[in-house]
């Protein structure tokens, strides 16, 4: 049927491929791999109840100029069903479908929801934000690590930050209830550790909402015991899940690509949870050979929850006592006089420049001392103090 | 210049020694194929034997995909062949029979990598030794004519004759038994009928499982004089290669394996090579795809140390441009951004106590292997179109 005329010879069609001028130009091609404008993410969580559809709409209201997207529920978790994402601008809201491709899962490095998320932008156009709203009993901390792509990949989103809501009202039954049965994974077990912690010790942003159901003492103790589980987060007191600013109150925080508020940790802590606390380790000006000494302890304290034990004469050298990191921050100042930035969530980290060096003549800034700061269960602080003291003081 | 690196098309005419330039068979396009000529005259004069090529086959090839933006030259060719059958006396692993080859793996942990003990160490070592004589077996029959759904069949019934099932088969749905990866195809395509043309380069990425185990392998391969001439080709194949080696010398007991990525990006770069950033090498043992994932880019986050007993793969993808990929419609082919060709090596490693054992190493007759940059040839007429931006 397609043979129509096998006597004649048709013409010769031209095939010339539009894109071929591209193909052995290195200049083209480098262009293309110059990521764009990187869309921020962040990760609004917190319970049932606890107002985080109320601070999304708040958002979506305050920032009626943009086109913000919001995906819904606990997306890092399943890779089989499709995902409906929400997009609004002008107060115009549509609905997306996000299509997770079913090729190797296993083997691409990409989580399949940032590829989803990245070829809709492809398609329809670029965000100006993504807000992630988990479900109630979501783990931030096993979210993050999705979104906190490799600056390699030249991903176009990146994680800006998790934001915590919590209610005034609840959050300290919440946070003293014995944890879910089934929930959680066997490292908590055992530990009293309720899905309020976690989502308290990963956040970077804590708005404690509902302020008027409780009394001003009330929300005094409360403030009180989150600051001891997260002493490097910061705490917003709101009613109706409003905030007085959103960037870099909740927007834009920038949370995994500096370190800001360390020195919030300087005024002094206390360990009012008795399930996970903040920690803080001075580092003095490290040379390099210190600089991979730290890495080392970082790799055998992250990744095979092992404290390196110092050896005290005397005592038993074991260290028994069992821990988990879920948040790291530190900056580190080398004696070749650059600083460096640690970043970590769970067992993923990296030291990486911090651009706004000391070039900047802000004498102050020489003086501040390096610092790590450890968010998480079972954390003492002498024993961790002491043990990366060893460690560097090795080297 | 699109033609230095997508590779100078023969005209196919009777007799006819010139170079193609864009002129193509109306009627061979519509069937998907893709018949170059020099000219409308020497089209005539082949016409009557050229036009035999339309009726060969009874169900007529096409392109299935046929508004996809392609990015190269290369194009799917089906309809795929019937799918294979794997003899039930042969262990089938999980994912052979599930809906959509889902093979269900547990979420683990990202820090959580198996060792094995000397016996699983035994299994690994059989699988893989098996997988590199498919590989080897399947790499002998390349040649220029020979369809890659017939490197398929035989690899398929190599993997048969050692009672191993070809892991590839209905993993995440995939259709066949070995991945076939041409030229501008970064890794994952399909055997088809795409005929394996002089000056091709292809990349054969072979899995067995046997024993309870996989061995997972591949190499990318010349296709003909014209291949080896081609100095592009030889540039982003043996740089590919090399990277392979520079990064197994990093591998024993205590290697992060965050460390492989900056060293191949580095000899990449030094090449003048992008690297594809998207596929990473991978934990393999009784699971096809485990932890951990090894990123063959600098600046990446993984997590672990290499330990003893550790099984993983490491298997950079390297390119002449653009290190963005992007997969045709049939979910699974991925191919560079900009069309330019990529290569590709694998092995399946084993961490001993003081350093590394290459699982799937060469054998002494293995086809392939390494090959010296062709000279540059001067600009007279065909050292126009080969190489000439070199730099």
């Amino acid at each position: 049927m397609m043979f129509v005329d096998e006597e004649e010879p048709p013409n010769l069609v031209d095939v010339t491929h539009p894109s071929a001028s591209a193909v052995a130009n290195p200049i083209t091609s480098r262009l293309q791999d110059i990521s764009l404008a990187k869309v921020p993410l962040t990760i609004v969580t917190g319970y049932l109840g606890a107002g985080k559809t109320t601070l999304v709409n708040y958002i979506l209201k305050e920032q009626h100029g943009k086109k913000i997207a919001v995906i819904l529920n606990e997306f890092g978790d399943s890779a089989d069903v499709e995902k409906a994402l929400t997009v609004t601008q002008d107060g115009q809201e549509t609905q997306e479908w996000l299509e997770l491709a079913n090729g190797c899962i296993c083997c691409s490095i990409k989580d399949s929801g940032v590829n989803a998320i990245e070829s809709l932008m492809s398609r329809r156009g670029t965000f100006d934000y993504i807000l992630l709203e988990t479900s109630g009993l979501a783990d931030p901390g096993n979210l993050a690590p999705l979104f906190w792509v490799d600056d390699g990949l030249g991903s176009t989103i990146y994680l800006d930050g998790i934001v915590t809501l919590v209610d005034a009202k609840n959050i300290l039954l919440s946070l003293d209830e014995m944890p879910v049965e089934g929930k959680g994974d066997a490292e908590h077990e055992g530990m009293h550790m309720t899905t309020a912690h976690l989502q308290i010790s990963h956040a970077d942003v804590i708005v404690i909402n509902k302020c008027d159901s409780v009394t001003p003492e009330q929300l005094g103790t409360i403030e009180k015991r989150i600051a001891g589980i997260n002493g490097l987060a910061k705490i917003h007191r709101t009613q109706y899940s409003q905030v007085p600013k959103l960037e870099s109150f909740l927007l834009d925080l920038h949370a995994y690509d500096g370190v800001e508020s360390l020195d919030a940790m300087s005024k002094g802590h206390s360990h009012l949870d008795p399930t996970i606390s903040t920690i803080a380790l001075p580092l003095p000006p490290l040379t390099p050979r210190q600089l991979s000494s730290l890495e080392s302890w970082l790799r055998s304290v992250l990744w095979e929850s092992i404290l390196p034990v110092v050896p005290i004469p005397g005592h038993d050298s074991e260290s028994e006592s069992a821990f988990a990191i879920h948040r790291l921050k530190g900056r580190i100042f080398t004696t070749t006089d650059t600083v460096k930035m640690i970043q970590g969530v769970r067992e993923v980290f990296e030291i990486v420049d911090l651009d706004r060096g000391r070039s900047d003549g802000k004498g102050m800034e020489s003086k501040e001392e390096g610092k790590l700061v450890l968010i998480g269960r079972g954390l003492d602080e002498d024993a961790f103090g002491r043990s990366l003291r060893a460690r560097l003081g090795a080297a | 210049m699109a033609e230095v690196v997508t590779g100078a098309k023969n005209c196919i005419g009777v007799g006819c020694p010139k170079d193609a330039g864009a002129l193509q068979c109306p009627t061979c396009l519509k069937l998907g194929k893709e018949s170059s000529f020099c000219s409308q005259d020497c089209f005539k004069r082949s016409w009557s034997e050229h036009k035999s090529v339309h009726k060969s086959g009874s169900i007529a090839l096409h392109n299935p995909f046929p508004t996809f933006p392609y990015t190269g030259p290369l194009r799917p060719i089906y309809p795929l062949s019937e799918r294979r059958t794997v003899p039930e006396s042969i262990p089938h692993p999980n994912y052979a029979k599930t809906e959509g080859g889902n093979p269900n793996y547990k979420f683990a942990a990202r820090n959580s990598i198996t060792c094995l003990d000397k016996k699983q160490q035994a299994g690994m070592r059989k699988v893989c030794r098996m997988a590199r004589e498919v590989l080897d077996v399947a790499a002998r029959e390349l040649k220029p004519g020979v369809t890659t759904d017939y490197i398929d069949e035989v690899v398929h019934k190599e993997c048969i004759k050692r009672d191993s099932y070809p892991s590839p088969l209905n993993y995440s749905g995939f259709p066949k038994s070995v991945c076939t990866s041409l030229n501008e195809v970064i890794c994952h395509g399909i055997p088809d009928q795409r005929m394996i043309r002089e000056g091709d380069i292809i990349n054969l990425d072979v899995t067995l499982y046997h024993g309870g185990f996989h061995g997972d392998l591949n190499e990318t391969y010349y296709i003909g004089e014209k291949a080896l001439k081609d100095r592009e080709s030889v540039r982003v194949v043996e740089t590919a290669r090399e990277c392979l080696e520079e990064a197994i010398k990093l591998v024993k007991p205590g290697m992060a394996f965050k460390d492989p990525g900056t060293v191949i990006e580095k000899h990449a770069k030094s090449k003048g090579c992008g690297v594809i950033r998207t596929y990473c090498g991978h934990g393999i043992n009784s699971l096809f795809h485990c932890a951990p994932n090894i990123p063959h880019y600098d600046k990446n986050k993984a997590v672990g140390i290499a330990k003893p007993g550790m099984t993983f793969t490491i298997e950079p993808m390297i390119s002449l441009g653009s290190f963005r990929d992007k997969t045709w419609p049939d979910d699974w082919t991925s191919v560079t951004l900009d069309g330019s060709r990529t290569a590709q090596f694998e092995h399946t490693l084993l961490v001993t106590e003081d350093g590394v054992e290459v699982l799937t190493a060469r054998l002494a007759d293995s086809p392939g292997g390494p090959v010296e940059m062709p000279p540059e040839l001067k600009a007279d007429g065909e050292g126009a179109a080969n190489g000439a931006s070199d730099k």
